[in-house]
């Protein structure tokens, strides 16, 4: 179903300043971090099984890095409230770290470092661009906070020719994961009819 | 393994489940950041062992759930030490020594010492985050951000009551994949059941909004259920975390 005129619910939800939360906001961003945060526990042990492989075919587990992300964009997009990438990715990634992830409390350095980089960029836009360029550098930031985080923690010895690779990789899967994949589920919700009184 | 760890009292009430959830939390990152200043392997693998002996004795976890929770983390460890190995600066290097030769990979030594080192800090970390989950009950830990913290007690219930959804969202997937079998569809994992389970949360999502706002869910001031006050353990346990990460690292 297709609205070209906004009905009148939605233009009022649209007019809603960015900074005010409804609890029906927190609830949703909130439990979109959760599912996530469950889905990462079918991420890192596909992680665990493709990465050392992935050191004969290099760099091939980057190209599912963007799963990770997918929070920080999904849930900004939905909602539209100012710290929804940073509240969706600390979420999934507290979720992620009580079901004992394999990188421990560094999830939450990861979760933050990953949801900070879309916030500062959905903030850039004053939370009013949901355009897919936008979508797409906010994923390719998130992507970068992590590039540089885990070649910190990670890969701290790793050459420099490995580490752009490495960047490019996760460069790529955000594009594809974490921008298209955020707008194709958006799209797939709206359809089930759960995003009404939502502005996505 | 989709439900959080089951803890028991004696995990609760030892000298780690009764110190402050964000003491510990604060402890874990600061372990965290001072194992990423250093490129030797000893400092990780000793906290990683005062970590399993803290879990062990000051919290009461029983070894055998310790080792069934880091088995598959060892994995993890294994991945990073083996990236490092292979894609290390140092393997390029002429004044480096050479030990072993795959290909057109050169192996050295010094990208050996320096996947160790990853390794055990992969495996250091992995243990501290083991003990943190299996000391700390997450309502425990959302009453202390509040109260110790002061996060946003709107942002914390809410996302403690989305985390109480966890065991609904296992069921749901679990009959999300039989619908699909029923249908003659594979039973494997597909983008369709992500689509599902996002349904589903949603829906229960604004259920649990509207409960709360119904319950004047933070219309008003608060009063608090579950006071947690510091005490003698957190000061016990954060210095004694402190001086030993400084030990660790001299």
């Amino acid at each position: 179903m297709t609205n070209a005129v906004p009905s009148p619910a939605t233009a009022a939800v649209a007019a809603l300043p960015a900074t005010r939360w409804r609890t029906r906001d927190i609830l949703v961003t909130a439990i979109i971090g959760v599912v996530f945060g469950v889905a990462f526990v079918a991420l890192n042990t596909a992680w665990s099984v493709i990465a050392p492989a992935s050191a004969v075919a290099p760099l091939g587990a980057f190209l599912i890095y963007g799963g990770w992300l997918v929070p920080a964009v999904l849930a900004p997009l939905i909602v539209r409230k100012r710290g929804a990438a940073l509240f969706a990715e600390l979420v999934a990634a507290g979720v992620s770290s009580l079901l004992v992830s394999p990188w421990g409390p560094d999830v939450l350095l990861s979760g933050f470092v990953q949801g900070m980089a879309a916030e500062l960029v959905f903030a850039l836009t004053l939370y009013r661009n949901w355009s897919l360029p936008v979508i797409a550098i906010a994923a390719i930031a998130s992507a970068a906070a992590a590039w540089i985080h885990d070649w910190a923690v990670y890969y701290a010895d790793i050459a420099i020719d490995v580490q752009i690779a490495r960047g490019v990789a996760m460069a790529v899967s955000a594009v594809v994961i974490v921008a298209l994949g955020s707008i194709a589920l958006v799209r797939a919700l709206r359809r089930a009819g759960v995003l009404e009184g939502f502005p996505a | 393994m989709l439900t959080a760890p089951d803890l028991d009292r004696r995990q609760l009430e030892s000298l780690l489940g009764r110190t402050s959830p964000v003491v510990k939390l604060g402890l874990a990152l600061a372990w965290l950041i001072g194992l990423a200043t250093t490129l030797r392997a000893g400092p990780p693998i000793g906290l990683a062992l005062v970590a399993l002996a803290a879990g062990r004795w000051l919290g009461n976890v029983p070894p055998r759930r310790l080792g069934r929770g880091l088995a598959p983390l060892a994995v993890a460890a294994l991945s990073i030490a083996l990236a490092n190995l292979l894609f290390s600066g140092s393997n390029s290097s002429p004044a480096a020594t050479e030990i072993a030769r795959l290909g057109p990979l050169r192996i050295t030594q010094e990208a050996a010492m320096a996947a160790l080192a990853l390794g055990a800090r992969v495996m250091a970390i992995v243990s501290v985050g083991a003990i943190f989950a299996q000391t700390t009950d997450p309502t425990r830990l959302v009453d202390s951000l509040v109260q110790q913290v002061r996060i946003s007690p709107r942002f914390a219930y809410g996302a403690l009551a989305a985390y109480q959804a966890v065991p609904r969202l296992a069921e749901d997937l679990a009959t999300l994949r039989q619908a699909r079998r029923i249908r003659g569809l594979a039973s494997t994992w597909h983008p369709r059941l992500l689509v599902g389970l996002l349904v589903r949360a949603i829906r229960h999502a604004d259920q649990l909004a509207l409960a709360m706002d119904a319950r004047a869910f933070d219309s008003g001031p608060r009063s608090t259920f579950r006071p947690i006050r510091w005490t003698w353990r957190d000061l016990a346990v954060g210095a004694g975390g402190r001086v030993i990460l400084g030990v660790a690292l001299r």
